[in-house]
């Protein structure tokens, strides 16, 4: 996930928009525009302020060798200027009313922020309503952008090695599916987009009837509906982005890659194919993710960093995903220790789950786990804007979020067995190892062009 | 990352920024909150919040890394880690089974000013959750073999902090900047005091600084005050009271003249810099009006700085500036990064901002601005009940009281361009600037060493950060 000015350094270890199971449900009012564009509003008064989150259905999965992490950069640009609020306008105007700002790429969507308080409503659907009608596309502030972006890959990937392995590890794994291209972009593509790719892409992505908007906060629903139509309802919709046929086909066997570089300590990933987010297996998997990973006393931590000591942590799962996606696990070996020692101990562990049944009471803390997590997700305004929106745009609808409780309560001992059994074996596997070299050797001189 | 600057700044200083704008109903007030005083000693706060079934508690004991014993840095981090790792009654492994199982978080960690835990808990498992905090903070036995793992685990992870510039960049800052005044010291300890460490050490310091009289706890979120006060009563009465010896604090000196502190990394496409010397304490009188100046100067995304290196120029991700308040003089910084290549032009740059600052003030509608960002951004920082448990625990460590946050709309309207221009030539250092700079230095040497007669090299890989070493000898 890349973002306009967060940087999401463990993002390897965080599990972003793990699902969680409500046994709240809000109050939730729908509309959908005439142009397509569906809100979604929950009131809620206990602050004056309120979220606005606008998710795009276009990601880098909508990209193709060549432009790649062009969603990205398009969400930077999405800041820089439109025609009622010139460059810098939009970010100075919001400001000085009290609001801020930012927005997320992922590999499947484009996710837009706006924190303000309601006294600043009727401007946010002005700046809102400009860029998404009217952006410009000003070379010189194209050119000052790339530099930013390029800043950003930089940090995260170049200055991060979980960055440098994750972008291997995917590119590994995925040899047919645009997932195997880094949200960010490689860094020559940054560097060589042109004003028509830009164009194009938002052509392709910004229809309003490729975007649900969710407002939670200090708000009426008819009074957003009412602002959302007088101002994002007469922008006309078009065709959305080309569907993405392309499917992975079956891994067959153990994928590994390694990757040497300057560094003190080795890191080590392995990752296994597992489906969208919208299959019936998610929430076994769900679980299964919580059980190894989650807390102390998870199966992962317990062995790897606690009993035998062979690294200084663990971590991994699944991110929401439209298409068949990864399961990661991530641990950073210690000192000395062979990353295969670790991959050893993963192995057997996961030999276990598929084996024995998890206890009762293991299966219960997982629930609760997750039940807390949704308690502490939907605990603000923001959280809750997020949560909404993302189980409208990959669930297909908001309400599996008031449901999910139920759903995860229906997954047995046996269906984490079976999941197991089904995605977590040595076929389907790709490992990405960082190995440390001492010396940073000098840098091979660029290729002529 | 400007993000991330911005975060740091607000928790470090807008706990007093509570401000409604003038256009909404008055009326956004920290709520109602209980203070009382066990017997033996203990501050306890109360605060309910009724809107999640979640409760948050925030522990602070009253000594950090300043108590740490010397050449031990490391020991109150340490101390504050192994609390969960062996009670009385509990293993590690009991202890992390029965939090997991109730879905609970427990965090425990320490600052330079002071040690804590975080917990939090679904209601309806509050019983047991108070059971886990209390076992922790009363009855550790500090085991051997978990010491001997956390230790190692801590060795391990140093390492992988200095693979990445931003996990330890403010270790260096903090060292080169205070040099043998504790503030200096690396909180989680580096790898000469870690060898040195002991389990003693850990239990002399549990006993010296863990003690009802010295501690605050402060909890909210969905629970009745009658009922928890009495919970609280029965799971902490038995704490002995026990006096804890003071930690002596001196004010540091800021830093005259400049120095640099280069650490070659030498695998770096991007240099990372932080430029600043020392800032203020958490009770300077000027704190409200230099929140809404620094939200201007590098606090949001349209700051000066930011619009000077990301906006306008693409030199960089994200540029920002945080004053770091603790309870004497924390650190003031700059921070941002830009690749190899430009890095000459980025420190340029910045220091350009600053030099602007310094002569040109801000505009009356910049004030403004500030003013409505501030108090805009402010209502979501005490929404959920480990905001407001961590934001009254933290007055409370400060000697404030919630006039802190109620009082503050009449503070921040009342401030004028005068106080602006004030404070700007009273806290922004301004020729004696602090520079560390991590980066490859065959690339970037000959460049950053112009920009302070003295220039200190490091290796990433050399052990420690340099504390005890430059930054006191020219402090005054």
């Amino acid at each position: 996930m890349r973002s306009k000015n967060r940087m999401y350094s463990l993002v390897v270890f965080a599990a972003l928009m793990v699902a969680f199971a409500g046994a709240q449900t809000f109050d939730v009012k729908t509309q959908t525009l005439k142009n397509g564009m569906k809100v979604l509003v929950q009131e809620d008064h206990t602050i004056p302020n309120v979220a606005m989150y606008t998710f795009y259905r276009i990601g880098s999965r909508n990209e193709r060798p060549g432009t790649t992490g062009l969603s990205h950069f398009f969400e930077h640009m999405m800041f820089n200027g439109a025609k009622k609020y010139g460059p810098g306008e939009f970010d100075r105007t919001m400001e000085a009313a009290g609001g801020a700002n930012n927005a997320y790429t992922s590999k499947d969507v484009t996710v837009y922020q706006d924190w303000f308080p309601r006294s600043a409503m009727d401007l946010i659907f002005d700046l809102e309503a400009d860029r998404i009608e009217n952006l410009s596309f000003e070379p010189k502030v194209i050119a000052s952008e790339r530099g930013v972006v390029a800043s950003e890959r930089r940090t995260s990937v170049d200055s991060n090695n979980f960055g440098i392995l994750n972008e291997q590890l995917w590119a590994t794994a995925f040899s047919a599916h645009p997932y195997q291209w880094p949200v960010v972009g490689w860094m020559v593509d940054i560097e060589n987009w042109t004003m028509d790719d830009l164009k194009h892409h938002f052509e392709a992505g910004y229809s309003p009837s490729n975007a649900t908007m969710v407002v939670v906060g200090d708000v009426s629903a008819d009074e957003i509906f009412r602002l959302a139509e007088k101002k994002l309802g007469p922008i006309p919709s078009h065709a959305p982005p080309a569907k993405i046929t392309t499917a992975e086909p079956e891994q067959m066997g153990e994928r590994r890659v390694t990757v040497k570089k300057f560094a003190q300590l080795p890191i080590v990933m392995m990752a296994y194919h597992v489906p969208e987010t919208a299959s019936p297996d998610y929430y076994a998997l769900s679980l299964l993710q919580t059980i190894l990973f989650s807390g102390q006393s998870s199966r992962l931590y317990q062995r790897v960093v606690d009993k035998d000591q062979l690294a200084i942590n663990i971590g991994g799962g699944s991110q929401f995903a439209f298409d068949p996606t990864l399961f990661t696990i991530t641990a950073q070996p210690k000192a000395g220790v062979d990353p295969q020692a670790v991959e050893k101990a993963v192995y057997e562990e996961l030999e276990r789950i598929k084996n024995d049944p998890v206890s009762d009471q293991e299966l219960e803390k997982a629930r609760n786990i997750v039940l807390a997590g949704f308690y502490r997700q939907t605990s603000t305004i923001s959280g809750r804007a997020n949560t909404l929106g993302a189980y409208e745009v990959f669930f297909g609808d908001y309400h599996k979020l008031f449901t999910a409780v139920e759903s995860y309560n229906k997954v047995t001992k046996a269906d984490l067995q079976r999941v197991a059994r089904k995605y977590l074996g040595d076929k389907n596997r790709t490992v990405a190892t960082l190995v440390p070299e001492k010396q940073a050797p000098e840098k091979p001189e660029p290729p002529k062009q | 990352m400007k993000r991330v600057v911005l975060i740091a700044a607000v928790l470090a200083m807008s706990f007093f920024a509570a401000e409604l704008p003038a256009q909404q109903p008055a009326g956004l007030k920290l709520p109602p909150f209980k203070k009382v005083r066990l017997k033996n000693g203990l501050t306890v706060l109360l605060m309910e919040k009724h809107t999640v079934p979640l409760v948050g508690f925030q522990v602070l004991v009253k000594a950090g890394s300043v108590a740490d014993p010397a050449g031990k840095d490391g020991t109150a981090w340490l101390t504050a880690s192994l609390l969960r790792k062996g009670t009385k009654t509990r293993t590690a492994d009991q202890f992390s089974s029965e939090l997991d199982f109730i879905g609970g978080q427990f965090g425990a960690g320490a600052s330079s000013d002071s040690s804590g835990v975080f917990a939090e808990f679904v209601k309806k498992d509050l019983e047991k959750g108070l059971d886990l905090l209390a076992d922790a903070l009363l009855n550790p036995t500090f085991p051997q073999d978990e010491f001997n793992k956390l230790l190692k685990q801590r060795v391990d992870s140093l390492k992988s902090e200095k693979d990445r510039a931003q996990a330890v960049m403010g270790a260096y800052f903090n060292a080169y900047l205070y040099g043998s005044h504790p503030y200096g010291r690396p909180v989680e300890g580096d790898e000469k005091s870690l060898a040195d460490l002991k389990r003693d050490d850990v239990q002399k310091f549990y006993q010296s600084s863990y003690s009802p009289g010295n501690t605050i706890l402060a909890v909210a979120g969905d629970f009745s005050t009658t009922e928890m006060e009495k919970l609280i009563a029965q799971k902490f009465d038995s704490w002995p009271s026990r006096t804890a010896p003071a930690v002596p604090l001196l004010e540091p000196a800021p830093v005259t003249g400049k120095r640099l502190l280069l650490i070659d990394k030498p695998d770096s496409t991007q240099t990372f810099y932080r430029i600043g010397n020392m800032g203020i304490a958490r009770t300077n009188p000027d704190r409200v009006y230099l929140e809404v100046v620094n939200t201007l100067f590098g606090g949001r995304f349209t700051s000066m700085i930011n619009t000077e290196l990301r906006i306008k120029t693409g030199l960089t991700y994200g540029a920002g500036s945080s004053f770091d308040q603790r309870k004497a003089r924390g650190p003031f910084f700059i921070s941002t990064y830009t690749k190899n290549a430009t890095t000459g032009e980025a420190l340029d740059k910045t220091l350009e901002v600053l030099k602007q600052l310094h002569e040109k003030g801000v505009t009356e509608e910049q004030l403004k601005s500030a003013k409505n960002y501030i108090e805009g951004q402010f209502p979501p920082t005490t929404e959920t009940a480990r905001q407001l448990a961590g934001l009254i625990a933290e007055l409370e460590f400060h000697g404030l009281d919630r006039r802190e946050i109620d009082d503050l709309f009449s503070k921040i309207d009342g401030m004028t361009l005068a106080d602006a221009q004030r404070v700007i030539k009273q806290y922004y250092p301004m020729d004696n600037l602090v520079f560390v700079v991590i980066g490859k230095a065959s690339e970037i040497g000959g460049v950053v060493k112009k920009y302070a007669p003295q220039m200190d090299t490091r290796a990433i890989t050399d052990p420690g950060f340099g504390s005890g070493g430059a930054g006191v000898t020219a402090a005054k």
